[in-house]
């Protein structure tokens, strides 16, 4: 693909509903499937799309992004050409510019999309577990003389009021916008993915900027204003695994997504691989007393308990005795000797207590923190 | 630091000739993950050496396919950095450590180098010796070389100046010596020797059977504690494998697996590297499964070695011993039709 395709990831969220997991980092940060982050999805997708200009727009706690991507090594996107830009936001001659909404973080960086001197850009989201190819995309918007493509995937209809939903003609020309609509008219929901032309772009976030009372968004200024004036803007069908993860619960639901060999998220692809940081560990240990089922399992690794239905990232030492099934156990982590652990989800480093059992669990998702622990060692001393 | 350090991977190992046909022995994979070579460039790395030659031999495309250009040893360097040394091939070759005729065609990466010492080491002995400790000793020695041994094993490890070096590269053939293992196997006059001993992991793989229990040994923890060392890592080729898949049904004990690997069968006091396939029904007891490998359904596998990308087809029974182990050589296909 030519360099006239420029990805802008918006990285910059939080994902308050992920609770603790996104406390000090960014919701792109957060790690996924055993060895990654969620933002190597997207950033994989480029590498293996051709494309090689991104930019990763940063706000809430960058630090962990910044250094995590670094020069962009792991994707190939240590470029004399292009390569990876992070793009916080800055100070300017007029005061500090915090991003207000996607469509702005996206307008203050206009200055950076100049100097790249795109035909094409690609806006993604750093929050979603999806492997598409982009150059495909790219090269429907341009068969169809599009103004912006949007990408959409086909939800199930009792699930098409939690998304913003396109309506469309048999043409796949867009028609309306429907943000979480009650009575959906469409099963389409927008993955947050749209290619624009730049020039149009352009136009309409210069535009947007001057209008004081819009919340400068994508979904909610820039794609209805283009729509009101007509613009042509077309939809393309994407096939395949797509989640936002939002919550602690679709969090875990991804998880155990990759241990489904049904569920279209295949990691042991080689053919779209998702690239990742490389800390340099020992292969994983399985001890005499250890056993492994259904699970995957990171490298430097040593398992000396009983995993089942498990994602266990690097470094997690799992002691005799110890039960875990359904869960995901974050690097690092230490589940002691006969600590029972069912659909929990251990954050990094977390030290799991000898004998430890989740109080009051009954079949909900519990990410473990020292509060849970404190109720099990309450319980203890009743 | 004050030293450069010379890894002589030129050196051949009769024994090593079914995992060596199309690679060098340095780029031998070990411990799942590894190739032989890692250890000694990781070793050097973490003791803060920032120079190092690399004299291979050939078949060369492995080792350089591996090695590249050092980026992860962190050897990809402005200044200093690795450098890929190749001479040019004798019959015969010189099976010792250090070889003169060697280094000779390369005598400028020793004089243009600022370092006053040189650590001449191998690829088959496998250590986390600490080379600047060693440096300190040799230079309160006072002695011209001195030689790393562990329980009265030779390491193939040698610190000398690289003025003496120099002299040598100048002399050795009036001096009839040939290596700098030779000089201080000959305690040759009027050179002083001085050892260095050391406590640590070390393997010397020269042989199937050196290799076989090197590997296996790892499945011990204390042998793995003393080689996976938290503060000195051990750097390889980085691959972008997927961690590695247990299916429902699969059944492990006591293995080393490398990330990337899907296992559906039955694994027991065995090795696995990366992006192997063992299917359902399969049974791998006490071997060593190289990178990329499938051993199809229902295979029984005991002390078998497969070299990477060795297909075992449906059914295939193979048993091997703990002394002779039975060697499948790189790419190998073997179906129950062969065995017949």
């Amino acid at each position: 693909m030519n360099n006239k395709v420029v990805a802008m990831l918006l990285a910059g969220g939080q994902g308050s509903r992920l609770k603790s997991l996104t406390y000090t980092i960014a919701k792109p940060a957060l790690p996924f499937g055993g060895k990654y982050r969620i933002i190597d999805f997207p950033l994989s997708n480029c590498t293996n799309s051709g494309i090689e200009t991104v930019g990763v727009l940063t706000q809430y706690q960058p630090h962990v992004l910044h250094s995590y991507i670094g020069l962009g090594t792991p994707w190939d996107l240590d470029r004399r050409h292009g390569g990876v830009t992070m793009l916080p936001p800055f100070a300017e001659i007029d005061g500090n510019k915090w991003y207000a909404g996607t469509a702005s973080a996206i307008y203050q960086n206009i200055t950076f999309l100049q100097s790249c001197d795109p035909e094409y850009v690609l806006i993604l989201s750093g929050d979603h577990i999806y492997k598409m190819d982009y150059e495909v995309l790219v090269d429907y918007h341009k068969e169809h003389d599009a103004d912006v493509t949007i990408s959409v995937l086909e939800v199930p209809w009792e699930e098409a009021s939690r998304f913003g939903v396109i309506n469309v003609d048999d043409q796949m020309k867009v028609l309306e916008f429907d943000e979480k609509p009650e009575n959906p008219k469409s099963n389409l929901a927008s993955m947050g993915v749209y290619v624009f032309t730049w020039k149009k772009l352009k136009e309409y976030l210069e535009a947007d900027n001057l209008i004081e009372e819009s919340s400068h968004d994508f979904g909610k200024d820039i794609l209805p204003a283009m729509m009101e004036n007509g613009e042509k803007m077309i939809a393309y069908p994407f096939k395949g695994y797509w989640k936002d993860v939002g919550t602690v619960d679709s969090f875990w639901e991804a998880n155990m997504d990759l241990l489904d060999l049904n569920s279209g998220l295949n990691l042991h692809d080689s053919g779209w691989r998702i690239y990742s940081s490389n800390p340099q560990l020992p292969p994983q240990v399985i001890n005499r007393t250890g056993n492994v089922q259904s699970s995957m399992v990171n490298e430097g690794c040593v398992i000396s308990g009983e995993v089942t239905k498990s994602i266990i990232f690097q470094k997690v030492v799992v002691e005799e005795n110890a039960q875990i099934s359904e869960s995901v156990i974050m690097s690092g982590a230490t589940v002691h000797k006969g600590a029972k652990l069912h659909r929990a989800i251990v954050p990094p480093g977390f030290e799991v207590p000898e004998g430890f059992e989740i109080i009051d669990q009954q079949d909900k998702v519990v990410l473990l923190t020292d509060e849970e622990v404190e109720k099990w060692k309450e319980r203890g001393e009743q | 630091m004050n030293l450069i350090a010379v890894v002589d991977a030129s050196i051949k190992k009769e024994g090593l000739q079914d995992l060596t046909m199309k690679r060098t022995v340095s780029s031998v994979p070990f411990a799942g993950r590894y190739r032989l070579i890692d250890f000694v460039l990781s070793s050097l790395v973490n003791s803060g050496v920032n120079t190092v030659g690399v004299f291979p031999c050939y078949p060369l495309a492995s080792l350089l396919d591996h090695i590249g250009v050092g980026k992860s040893w962190d050897l990809d360097r402005r200044k200093n950095g690795l450098y890929f040394l190749p001479v040019t091939q004798r019959d015969g070759g010189i099976s010792s450590v250090g070889a003169f005729a060697g280094f000779e065609e390369h005598l400028q990466f020793f004089t243009k180098s600022s370092q006053p010492y040189v650590i001449v080491t191998n690829s088959f002995v496998v250590t986390q010796l600490d080379y600047k400790d060693m440096l300190e000793k040799h230079i309160k020695s006072g002695a011209d070389f001195t030689e790393a041994v562990s329980n009265g094993v030779q390491l193939k490890t040698y610190i000398l100046s690289k003025d003496l070096l120099v002299e040598l590269l100048q002399t050795y053939l009036d001096k009839q010596v040939v290596s700098v293992e030779d000089v201080v196997n000959l305690k040759k006059s009027p050179y002083t020797f001085n050892e260095y001993e050391y406590e640590g992991y070390f393997a010397v793989i020269d042989s199937i059977q050196s290799y076989f229990e090197a590997s296996l040994d790892l499945l011990n923890e204390d042998k793995r504690e003393q080689l996976f060392l938290a503060n000195r890592p051990i750097f390889t080729k980085v691959k972008d494998e997927p961690p590695t898949r247990y299916v429902s049904g699969s059944h492990v004990e006591r293995a080393l697996i490398a990330n990337g690997s899907t296992i559906m069968g039955t694994v027991t006091d065995s090795l696995i590297s990366r992006g192997v396939y063992i299917k359902k029904g399969a049974r791998v007891e006490n071997c060593i499964i190289m990178q990329k490998s499938t051993v199809e359904e229902n295979c029984d596998l005991a002390y078998v070695i497969a070299d990477k990308e060795v297909y075992i087809g449906e059914g295939v029974v193979l048993h091997g011993t703990p002394e002779r182990p039975i060697v499948l050589r790189k790419g190998a296909s073997v179906s129950k039709e062969d065995l017949r």
